[in-house]
């Protein structure tokens, strides 16, 4: 079963989304974006609620364009779940006429069997969006569309629904498409990523050469890899170059010509941030290779599962941020205006404008 | 706080404005009840009893109560339609269409009527047509049912619009996703959904057709309605011989709205 659109464009006053190409076959789809970069409308426009100005959906080679949306068999959950209030939970599964057994067994699968007979205003916001993805299952879609599933709901929800919605949706069977801002919610459920941002496709591949190696600077600040510098290629050897930013340097691994000027970038995760008082050869990361600066913390910020410290770069114009786990955090050692050691493995240094490895 | 304190230092009632707003308030509710209740303590409930058993009042009666009935019928059939496409329709010409389903509100009741006579009257071509055809539109209940329908219909077309708003149009998106058609959907969510808000639509619309005079009186003098017999009364026999019609219509008003707004399960919340 595969999921293609090709140059599909959906405008409205004030907006326009594509052309976008994608295909989606036994998979996810995480598409990734801000407020108003058009994910909804995509969506829409799958399920034929938005009729597009350009282009054609099919669905293994069966062409949607035109079709009325009660006819597609593509499954919508939205995002508050709009859920029928005036039916009860097991009215709203049973909608679109599952027999009761199929409505018993989704019951049991979602864990909603106990508040099945209540209306959805008396329903919890995970149950809500329980429910709403067992009507949309109960009519056995050829496509499954999900709008933010997540994002109203509060943390400990948010991470058990998630968990459960990566076993659920790895078991379907069928091309799936999720749209969040939420890049955690992405990463996490999706086999593949696209970076949508003002109706475009920035970015598209497996997740993880996404969120590894963004293509540009929107990419890799939308997915979480907010250190972005420009440097120049001060030398090359065969498979890595130097990298220059004031008076330091670093080693990226990547090819460019020397003295061309790139935009480079680091997952402040991969940053890795030592004491220079208590430094000694083991407190240093062996990958990385040489990459090591003379820094000064600038602040940091308690993230709750992590601390965000900010570091400038002694003599260069380059503020780094580097996220420590509580375990390895110590404040004494992180107090603003002491000297640490930065260390950041070359592998781990990415140029961003390198083609992906995936269109 | 400091109004209060000194209400208790002073000993004197002070005129805040909550105190100002009961006021206006109580003002108008009395306004509304006490020549409800001066009717009532005018008429001994022999004399409306006595009355009841007048063939010229049960005429009326069932006049009226018949002809609200097709009309509320009528004004439903015709105006949800119109005011599900009103609450759900995104033309520019959506403000023109508005002002003239309320134009029969605003219009004078009598100017109703005359507009009515210049379409359906004895002399036009559609009055003549339905002479013709052994139904005519003037002097008989078709003609008490137009002119209930043309200035009652509104209240249909205006709050059954507001409650089909209120209805989250991604609730109808959801159900067609369901695989359900559009006039499915409409039946099965939205008409569900706007339903208390429909009634009290209706409930309104009937109210209003029950008391209909002005353009009843130019389009269907006979057969006399309520308002037209009471009218009747008042001119050739005096104000108290109208007053036990009166009251017996006021007894209907209040049983119509308090059956509908039973079955509505309080429109009004």
């Amino acid at each position: 079963m595969t999921l293609d659109l090709a140059g599909v464009v959906t405008a409205y006053p004030g907006f326009r989304l594509g052309p976008i190409d994608l295909s989606v076959g036994t998979e996810v789809l995480a598409v990734l974006g801000p407020s108003g970069c058009g994910k909804t409308t995509l969506l829409w426009t799958i399920a034929g609620l938005r009729r597009p100005n350009a282009g054609s959906i099919t669905l293994d080679g069966r062409a949607l364009d035109g079709c009325p949306p009660e006819v597609r068999r593509t499954g919508l959950v939205f995002q508050d779940g709009a859920l029928f209030p005036h039916l009860t939970a097991r009215e709203n599964v049973a909608y679109a006429g599952a027999n009761p057994a199929r409505v018993d067994e989704l019951a049991a699968t979602f864990e909603i069997a106990d508040v099945l007979d209540r209306r959805p205003g008396t329903l919890s916001g995970g149950e809500r969006q329980r429910v709403a993805i067992a009507r949309t299952l109960a009519t056995d879609p050829d496509v499954l569309l999900l709008d933010e599933p997540l994002s109203s709901l509060d943390a400990p929800i948010r991470r058990r629904l998630r968990r459960e919605l990566h076993d659920l949706l790895g078991s379907l069977g069928i091309p799936t498409v999720l749209v969040t801002h939420d890049q955690r919610t992405a990463a996490a459920l999706g086999d593949r990523l696209a970076v949508l941002r003002g109706g475009r496709v920035e970015q598209v591949g497996p997740t993880e050469t996404v969120l590894e190696r963004p293509r540009n600077e929107f990419v890799a600040r939308f997915t979480g890899t907010e250190n972005v510098f420009e440097a120049e290629v001060r030398a090359r050897t065969d498979g890595t170059v130097t990298l220059g930013v004031g008076d330091a340097t670093l080693t990226a691994v990547a090819e460019r010509p020397v003295g061309a000027v790139v935009s480079a970038c680091v997952h402040p995760s991969r940053v890795r941030l030592d004491a220079t008082v208590q430094s000694n050869e083991d407190a240093t990361d062996p990958r990385a290779d040489g990459n090591v600066l003379a820094g000064t913390v600038g602040g940091w910020l308690n993230e709750g599962d992590g601390y965000r410290v900010e570091v400038a770069v002694d003599g260069a114009p380059l503020s780094l941020l580097a996220t420590v786990p509580p375990p390895q955090f110590d404040p004494r050692a992180m107090a603003a205006g002491t000297a640490v050691r930065v260390s950041i493995p070359p592998a781990d240094v990415h140029l961003l404008g390198e083609p992906a490895a995936d269109g | 706080m400091a109004t209060t304190n000194r209400r208790r230092l002073t000993g004197r009632v002070r005129l805040d404005w909550l105190t100002v707003a009961l006021l206006l308030g109580g003002l108008l509710l009395v306004y509304y009840l006490a020549p409800l209740v001066s009717l009532f303590l005018a008429v001994p409930p022999g004399a409306v009893l006595a009355r009841l058993g007048d063939p010229a009042v049960v005429g009326a009666a069932t006049t009226s109560v018949l002809a609200a009935a097709i009309s509320t019928v009528l004004a439903t059939a015709l105006g949800l339609p119109l005011a599900y496409w009103l609450a759900r329709t995104g033309t520019r010409w959506k403000p023109v269409v508005l002002a003239a389903v309320v134009l029969p509100l605003v219009l004078p009741p009598t100017v109703g009527g005359v507009v009515l006579l210049t379409v359906v009257g004895p002399n036009t071509v559609v009055g003549r047509a339905a002479v013709a055809a052994g139904l005519p539109l003037t002097r008989s209940l078709a003609g008490v049912v137009l002119a209930q329908t043309f200035v009652a219909s509104p209240f249909v077309v205006v709050t059954a619009r507001a409650a089909f708003e209120a209805v989250d149009p991604t609730l109808e998106h959801a159900s067609r996703l369901l695989g359900t058609t559009r006039w499915a959907t409409v039946r099965r969510v939205t008409l569900p959904l706007a339903a208390p808000g429909i009634l009290a639509g209706v409930t309104l619309a009937f109210a209003r057709a029950m008391g209909e005079f002005g353009a009843t009186m130019m389009l269907a003098y006979y057969p006399r309605t309520m308002p037209v017999q009471i009218w009747v009364s008042f001119v050739s026999l005096g104000l108290r011989a109208a007053y036990p019609i009166a009251v017996l219509l006021v007894v209907i008003a209040v049983v119509a709205l308090v059956v509908l707004n039973t079955v509505a399960s309080n429109p009004w919340g």
